[in-house]
């Protein structure tokens, strides 16, 4: 893209609607079928090491994704809050060949960027870069993954900014929202740490905890490099193997005993965040979800792209189209290892929260009370069908998978079978599938906003829990 | 061991995958002209469409009424009525949007290969038959009012943004929010909305790009079929306003309760595809293209006196204006870092920049663009916006080439001449106004 489009007014047109026209408006469907999409080839090595390689060539264009992830994340923060995102990040910090300014100038100047991030489950690196690049920038990947050396003046020094930055965010309900909601549905157990931590557990980071938290989950034998794009396989097998093959980690593996407290909601509560200066209220209505690798996933996403997964879904076309209280309105299942969300999420002014929750509740309610029926499942077969290659048509998606797939244990039929998984869903099926997976008791709402105003309203949903914005946790 | 072979790029070979050459055009009767990429990688494609309407066509009393208008777009026309554009298009398997910006409003389907036609019909009825629903129009001002909203709620910058734009233009309509102003959101009538679609809404003001799993033949009979037969428009009028030269240094404070300030400083630049252009994109990237940035680099990092900084160049048909942006730290006052951003841009002014630089935000451009010939919605968007701002879609294909011929001079002499005092408006927004 040539230019940041930032400033240029994107629509979102992702949510859902209502069928006004339904009845007297009758569209001729057929089921579409497509040329069953498959993964592109790719093979899979272990090093003696035990780290994992993909290697999948695509040559469209002279770029290489490289990816890496390594099986420990946010789930694993103990004591620290922050401490893994802030772990993953410092690995860019320095080595012992390369300061912080030379990696950034490297990888500029050849054109490229280096990340590096954790989420729940896992932390990762990610990188492209032309492929004649590729032996003046492995040097630098190699060293940030097995050498960093977490400089104290680095590390000090980010902490500060971060620590600003949490705050900042919080000027924004949405891009806080999820950290809340995560936090009352998994309450103190590791899912409801929040991604970026809190100031208390930033502020604590040393270069102690960096290094333990490196020690204890950055290891061979728990990371995969997922290489896609121009190379030729042979070649780049010797070179991660000269690169990678002598990465070693002699601290005892530590045995997680991680599990997710999945305990049922005995009742509905409302968690309202208190935003002062708010003029809308930004909520999720949801409950627990599904795990990463369930085996029905391709059908419930077919299911909630009716609810709430598209422009046309029930949950977009009630609150925006027909009702006009907000710009979008759509529901989501946010899967994790061992544990998972579904949540129904959108905004409205203050003065309209309680019509816009109303709504949503009466919308999603029509899935247990009217369920599916044949013409409006048959257009979402097609749409997630035709919405499909798409999402693995660049290098970055599908090393995405690749990493994924390790880390998940998640199987190539996900992509391989996934248009027959659609055509199987009957609409019989689909009314079992939301008895069986679609929370129906005991909701759970989280709300940013202006508690003063909505704060009777929401006692109407649930007992509500009320917390300021300005408090350091979530 | 070094295994792995190296091959060495010349300028000529760097785009041997996708060429101009790929590249169809060919132009209806009625003046429609259509761009087309043949590109089986996924058995998918795309429509662009590109109206040359944004808000800089717009007047006080109607400001947001092309983005108004494209909400529009998808309330129904004649064959397919309210909601059936999105219906019939989703139970084929496409999916949409669309965007305004203050120079153009575009429409973007993505679908798999056996909608094509289905996304034909659908186009070609609401070119010619749209039609406003008064009910549609109603709720879809609530729709846009939320979308206001929520950009103000979300993110303090916007609100900056739209006042520095009303202070740093004063005559040409770059100085209203592409959204628009609140009370004529609430205001516009169906009669303004009908005044606009016949004005700007005709195939001679349009260009489409196609790209995916389609063969040039087909494009061409299903065009034939469905666009030709839409009668061409008048041309619309021209925009003839010129921003008069600024003649002094603007200032504008915004009040509103944030943990610390928001800073924006603007200059007047040229448009898109003028002689600097390249230049000062180039100069955009040096300043904050990447943590070596130079405004990165020093401000966020090594001096720890923003959280954020960014610097945006955007495509514009008319002179248009350069931004520097930047959030500031805990406890660090605006003026300071107003300060050290200016000092960076006389810093660049008098110092100018090395080859090494200059070098690395040409690597960076060219990654940018094979980035772009990864997917074929990347290459249609970028394929129009060309065509549209450059005048000609073969200047993508030219783009690193065209970087290329920047030197040190340009940089330090562009930075020279535009980044003065008196072309100057400084925005800030914060709790309380410093003394």
């Amino acid at each position: 893209m040539k230019a940041n489009e930032r400033w240029i007014i994107v629509d979102g047109r992702g949510g859902g609607r209502l069928i006004l026209f339904w009845f007297t408006f009758l569209i001729i469907l057929s089921s579409i079928s497509l040329a069953q999409f498959k993964l592109p080839e790719y093979e899979t090595v272990t090093l003696d090491n035990g780290l994992t390689v993909y290697l999948m060539e695509k040559k469209d264009v002279p770029l290489i994704s490289f990816s890496a992830v390594f099986d420990g994340g946010v789930i694993k923060d103990g004591s620290t809050s922050g401490v893994a995102s802030f772990t993953a990040e410092a690995l860019r910090f320095g080595t012992t060949n390369y300061s912080k300014s030379q990696i950034d100038s490297l990888f500029n100047f050849y054109g490229s960027n280096i990340s590096t991030y954790a989420n729940a489950d896992f932390s990762g690196l990610y990188t492209q870069f032309i492929k004649d690049n590729t032996e003046k920038l492995f040097p630098v990947i190699k060293e940030i993954i097995l050498n960093p050396s977490f400089p104290e003046s680095e590390i000090e020094k980010r902490k500060q900014r971060w620590i600003a930055e949490l705050d900042q965010a919080k000027e924004s309900p949405r891009s806080v929202i999820g950290s809340y909601f995560n936090k009352h549905i998994f309450g103190d157990s590791p899912y409801g740490n929040p991604v970026n931590g809190t100031k208390t557990g930033i502020g604590s980071i040393s270069v102690e905890k960096v290094q333990e938290f490196y020690q204890t989950n950055y290891r061979p034998e728990s990371t995969a490099i997922a290489l896609v794009g121009d190379f030729n396989s042979t070649d780049m097998k010797k070179l991660i193997a000269e690169y990678f093959g002598g990465w070693k980690n002699q601290r005892q593996k530590l045995i997680s005993d991680l599990k997710a407290d999945n305990t049922p909601f005995e009742s509905a509560s409302a968690y309202l965040i208190n935003k002062e200066n708010a003029t809308e209220t930004t909520f999720l209505i949801g409950s627990y979800g599904t795990t990463m690798n369930n085996e029905d996933q391709t059908q419930l996403d077919v299911i909630n792209t009716i609810l709430g997964g598209r422009f046309t879904s029930w949950l977009n076309d009630e609150l925006r189209v027909n009702a006009g209280l907000t710009y979008g309105a759509r529901s989501r299942f946010a899967q994790y290892k061992l544990t998972g969300t579904f949540y129904i999420s959108t905004f409205t002014q203050t003065k309209n929260t309680e019509a816009a929750i109303d709504l949503a509740l009466k919308t999603y309610n029509r899935l247990f009370e009217k369920g599916i029926d044949e013409e409006t499942l048959l257009s979402a077969k097609n749409y997630v069908k035709g919405q499909f290659p798409p999402d693995y048509e660049t290098a970055a998606s599908l090393s995405g998978f690749l990493a994924q797939k390790f880390i998940y244990g998640l199987d190539d039929s996900i992509i391989n079978d996934f248009e027959n998984e659609v055509n199987g869903l009957t609409v019989e099926r689909a009314n079992e599938l939301i008895k069986n997976y679609f929370p129906k008791e005991n909701l759970q709402f989280v709300l940013i906003g202006k508690a003063d105003e909505i704060k009777d309203i929401v006692a109407k949903y649930g007992k509500v829990i009320e917390k300021s914005i300005e408090e350091d946790s979530y | 061991m070094k295994l792995i072979v190296i091959l060495l790029i010349s300028a000529t070979s760097l785009f041997a995958q996708i060429s101009a050459d790929d590249v169809h055009t060919f132009t209806l009767k009625n003046r429609m002209k259509i761009l087309v990429l043949e590109n089986s990688a996924i058995p998918n494609a795309n429509m662009y469409l590109f109206y040359k309407v944004g808000s800089r066509n717009e007047y006080i009393g109607i400001t947001g009424i092309s983005h108004f208008f494209e909400h529009m777009m998808f309330n129904g026309a004649k064959k397919y009525g309210p909601k059936q554009f999105d219906r019939v298009m989703e139970a084929n398997g496409g999916a949409n949007n669309a965007y305004t910006s203050e120079n153009i409003t575009a429409y973007t389907n993505w679908f798999p290969k056996s909608a094509l036609e289905v996304i034909f019909d659908l186009e070609a009825d609401r070119i010619a038959h749209l039609n406003f629903d008064t009910v549609m129009i109603e709720s879809e001002r609530g729709v846009i009012l939320s979308e206001r909203s929520t950009g103000l709620e979300n993110n303090p910058l916007e609100q900056l943004w739209q006042e520095i734009q009303a202070t740093a233009f004063v005559a040409h309509p770059y100085m209203w929010p592409v959204i628009g102003w609140e009370s004529d959101i609430k205001n516009w009538t169906k009669q303004d909305l009908e005044n606009y679609f016949h004005t700007y809404y005709a195939p001679n003001n349009c260009l489409v790009v196609i790209s995916g799993d389609v063969k040039l033949d087909e494009v061409k009979s299903l065009a034939q079929k469905y666009f030709e037969p839409i009668p061409a428009g008048p041309k619309p009028r021209k925009v003839h306003t010129v921003e008069p030269p600024q003649t002094g240094e603007r200032r504008v404070f915004v009040q509103r309760e944030v943990p610390s300030p928001y800073l924006l400083i603007t200059y007047h630049v040229p448009q898109t595809g003028s002689d600097d252009y390249y230049t000062l994109d180039l100069l955009s990237s040096i300043l904050s293209q990447g943590r070596s940035s130079r405004l990165y680099s020093s401000l966020v990092e090594e001096n720890q006196l923003a959280l954020e900084v960014g610097t945006y160049y955007g495509d514009a048909f008319d002179p248009t204006l350069f931004y520097f942006y930047g959030v500031c730290n805990d406890a660090v006052k605006a003026s300071e870092l107003e300060k050290a951003i200016l000092d960076e841009v006389a810093k660049l002014i008098d110092e100018g920049i090395n080859e090494n630089e200059l070098q690395k935000v040409k690597n960076q451009k060219l990654m940018e663009f094979y980035r772009t010939m990864e997917t074929i919605s990347g290459l249609s968007n970028t394929i129009g916006t060309y065509e549209l701002f450059f005048g000609d879609y073969k200047k993508l294909f030219t783009a690193p080439d065209d970087y290329k011929k920047v030197t040190v001079d340009d940089i330090k002499r562009v930075a020279g001449e535009y980044f003065t005092e008196q072309n100057r408006t400084v925005g800030i927004l914060n709790t309380e106004e410093e003394q």
